[in-house]
């Protein structure tokens, strides 16, 4: 299990440097550079030339991609404010050493996955750790806090599509597998084409002119804000008005995201439980003389559930990437939005940031979903 | 004389398909005394485990429905009971083991788990009794090391290992009857001796009557005493093994048995085969619906559907018009009249009037009244 473990974030960290050179030598020939907007303009050239000799532009692609690569992974700051960090490390080893002696190798997985996530928890909390990961082009700052600035926004807002998408989306496939062909699915199933064949932005807009403006309008009632992720008053509100006041931002957003991934998981779900229902398991269950109720619930739903744990265990990775268009149609500060922006004016520095984090957030959450795997399927063996 | 444990009274299970109506059991009687061990053979197709299923009220709806009959389990109508009293049958008192160990068990949950999920609900038992329970039912089959093995997964097992804790937890309920639909089909040679042997031991031992549900004469031969041969959806010979195998009265189970192989047989000759294949039963001929491949078929076997009497041997019975003339004992194979297999497709001859195709229920009903006609009229024959 640890060596597979080991050897499966090893490929993570060899995938990661190919993705980063990819990358890196696709910007640079994307044509244009992070300083043709200032060309148009005779008196910036004596700029220009600074800036170029300054960020190293003028000098072969290899040459700046491993000066990128060097400073992307040095660490600028570092200091740990107590002890607890290595407390944590030092009991995560423990901890992984004694379960891995005493536990039923299924569940070993997890409680050794729960453990070392509390122990990275807490290091991560009692520690102030920066990466070299450079300077915008666009002068906005430092990458990193530039980046980790709005990782919470976009949780806010990912996390709460995810959420929902989840409670709502998981359910309502069950429900239309165990009807098949009912009025009920055939809506569902309807529905969830609809949703999942139409653009978030007309969604989204569709959402804001309907639930907002239109709302307002007819019943002078201002329900939901159409952009933001809070009110500009926010910080004189009482604790009740700042939740009032952030949800009545958030649930637009998270709506439209929302609205075509569980259209995904609905589809999903409903396949992988019909599937299930036709076993000869289930049939076995029936025999035995269990409940339908029962046969559905224990028999069927954790068996229908391990694929979507992998489907799920992905979307986190890619949220990380923030939701670039509905970012940008409700002015959600997120990542997403500062993307776009990066992409748009061939800011390397931000752009290869944010590629890179959803690149090692994928490797974790494979190796995550890989091991989620196990513990609900016996079958699953790490060697 | 004791009351039959099992009576089953002309059952009819239909599915609806978008080809048409399939009548997969098409108006069969039988009935099971306790303790008694009736085989069920027939190709696949014939019927034989939707029998088994609808007497298990495992029929799905709305594809599948049983149209009529009555399914008498000691004094009560099973077709007739709601959910919740077939659930306490299911399992406790009427057990069923399937054809493919390797799917038929749960594979997120332990061995030990899934025994007691039934133990514990048939039995007035706790935990740790149900556990013990489990623990005997695994040791009954043996398989040695238990309490172990309670803790394993099913993938942890062998196909005969799977088959035999199907069976521990099939009677581990002490059921009163257990349909085991074909077995060992899934299982190597050695295994499937194995296996019946076990559920021999077991059956006699516990007095439990067992519905074996096969298309392997050989298997039925050393564990039943009674034998039913099932065609398209209908019976069309019942009686004690030693009857039907030597003194056979269908030119169909005549046709199996002459298919077998023999190692006693010192004559080496090719082996048998019944011409034709087995019609659909969407689109059954009329009449007797084993007539295309029969070589014995008359024009009365064209007309009317023959019913099961009494003919043979006392207790046998077979559904065929010239049961008496033909003396199948002493019949040869090489010696059988041929069919030509055209025949076998003859459109003209099948039954454009029992054609249930856009039947609804009610139409369903209404033919079957018909049907009762023409068994009616073929009964003063």
């Amino acid at each position: 299990m640890l060596s597979y473990i080991t050897r499966r974030l090893v490929y993570g960290l060899v995938t990661l440097l190919a993705l980063s050179m990819i990358v890196f030598t696709l910007l640079q020939l994307s044509g244009g550079g992070p300083l043709d907007r200032l060309k148009l303009n005779p008196r910036m050239q004596p700029v220009i030339q600074q800036l170029t000799e300054l960020w190293g532009l003028d000098q072969p692609i290899w040459r700046q991609y491993v000066t990128w690569l060097k400073n992307y992974l040095t660490v600028s700051e570092f200091s740990v404010h107590n002890m607890l960090p290595f407390v944590a490390i030092g009991a995560a080893v423990v901890a992984t050493v004694v379960l891995g002696k005493l536990m039923k190798s299924h569940w070993k997985g997890a409680a050794i996955l729960g453990v070392w996530a509390i122990a990275m928890y807490i290091v991560f909390v009692n520690i102030t750790i920066k990466f070299n990961w450079g300077i915008s082009f666009q002068g906005a700052g430092d990458v990193w806090d530039l980046v980790f600035g709005r990782v919470g926004a976009t949780f806010r807002l990912g996390l709460s599509a995810l959420f929902l998408a989840l409670i709502i989306g998981v359910p309502l496939g069950i429900y239309q597998a165990v009807r098949q062909y009912s009025f009920f699915d055939q809506l569902g199933t309807t529905a969830s084409f609809v949703f999942f064949s139409t653009p978030i932005f007309i969604i989204g807009v569709g959402l804001q002119l309907i639930f907002a403006l239109y709302f307002e309008r007819w019943t002078g009632v201002k329900l939901f804000y159409v952009a933001g992720m809070n009110s500009s008053n926010y910080d004189t509100l009482s604790v009740a008005g700042k939740i009032g006041d952030t949800l009545r931002h958030l649930v637009l957003p998270a709506v439209s995201i929302a609205l075509i991934s569980l259209a995904g998981y609905a589809r999903f779900q409903r396949a992988s439980m019909l599937e299930v229902l036709h076993s000869d398991y289930l049939r076995t269950a029936k025999a035995k003389g269990l409940p339908r109720s029962k046969v559905i619930v224990k028999h069927a739903l954790r068996n229908a559930m391990i694929p979507v744990v992998t489907l799920v265990s992905l979307d986190i990775a890619f949220m990380i990437g923030g939701a670039i268009i509905t970012e940008t149609i409700f002015g959600w500060p997120g990542i997403g939005r500062l993307y776009i922006t990066a992409i748009g004016t061939i800011d390397y520095p931000v752009v290869m940031a944010i590629v890179m984090l959803i690149g090692i957030m994928i490797v974790i959450m494979n190796v995550v979903a890989d091991i989620l795997y196990g513990v609900m399927d016996p079958r699953v063996r790490y060697d | 004389m004791t009351e039959p444990l099992l009576e089953v009274d002309d059952l009819r299970t239909y599915f609806t398909t978008e080809e048409g109506i399939v009548r997969a059991v098409d108006g069969i009687s039988f009935s099971m005394m306790p303790g008694q061990r009736l085989g069920v053979v027939g190709e696949s197709g014939s019927g034989k485990s939707v029998t088994a299923l609808s007497v298990m009220g495992l029929i799905e709806p709305p594809a599948g429905q049983i149209v009529t009959g009555r399914v008498m389990f000691k004094g009560r109508n099973l077709l007739e009971l709601d959910e919740d009293e077939l659930q306490s049958v299911r399992g406790g008192q009427i057990a069923m083991i399937f054809q493919d160990p390797m799917t038929a068990l749960n594979p997120v949950y332990t061995i030990g788990d899934q025994l007691m999920e039934t133990i514990l609900l048939h039995q007035d038992v706790n935990r740790s009794e149900a556990r013990e329970i489990a623990i005997q039912a695994i040791e009954d089959v043996h398989i040695p090391n238990a309490k172990a093995q309670m803790l394993d997964y099913p993938h942890q097992y062998s196909g005969g290992m799977r088959q035999r804790i199907m069976i521990a937890m099939g009677l581990s309920c002490n059921p009163d009857l257990l349909i085991a639909d074909e077995p060992t089909t899934a299982l190597d040679v050695t295994t499937q001796a194995q296996i019946m042997d076990l559920m021999l031991e077991l059956a006699e031992e516990r007095g439990t009557a067992v519905m074996l549900i096969t298309h392997d004469l050989g298997v039925v031969a050393g564990f039943c005493n009674d034998l039913q041969v099932m065609y398209a959806g209908g019976i069309v010979e019942s009686g004690t093994i030693d009857d039907i195998y030597y003194n056979p009265q269908h030119p169909y189970t005549w046709g199996l048995l002459e298919s077998m192989t023999r190692l006693d047989d010192e004559q080496q000759h090719r082996l048998y085969s019944i011409p034709g294949s087995p019609p659909s039963v969407i689109d059954l001929p009329r009449g007797c619906r084993f007539r295309p491949r029969c070589g014995f078929a008359t024009e009365i076997c064209g007309q009317v559907l023959p019913a099961l009497r009494p003919v043979g041997n006392p207790g046998q019975m077979a559904a065929c018009h010239h049961a008496e003339e033909l003396n199948l004992k002493e019949l040869k194979a090489d010696a059988a009249p041929t069919v030509e297999p055209a025949a076998a497709t003859d459109s003209d001859l099948t039954d454009v009037d029992l054609d249930l195709q856009e039947a609804d229920v009610e139409g369903i009903e209404a033919q079957r009244s018909a049907m009762d006609q023409v068994e009616g009229e073929e009964g003063s024959l």
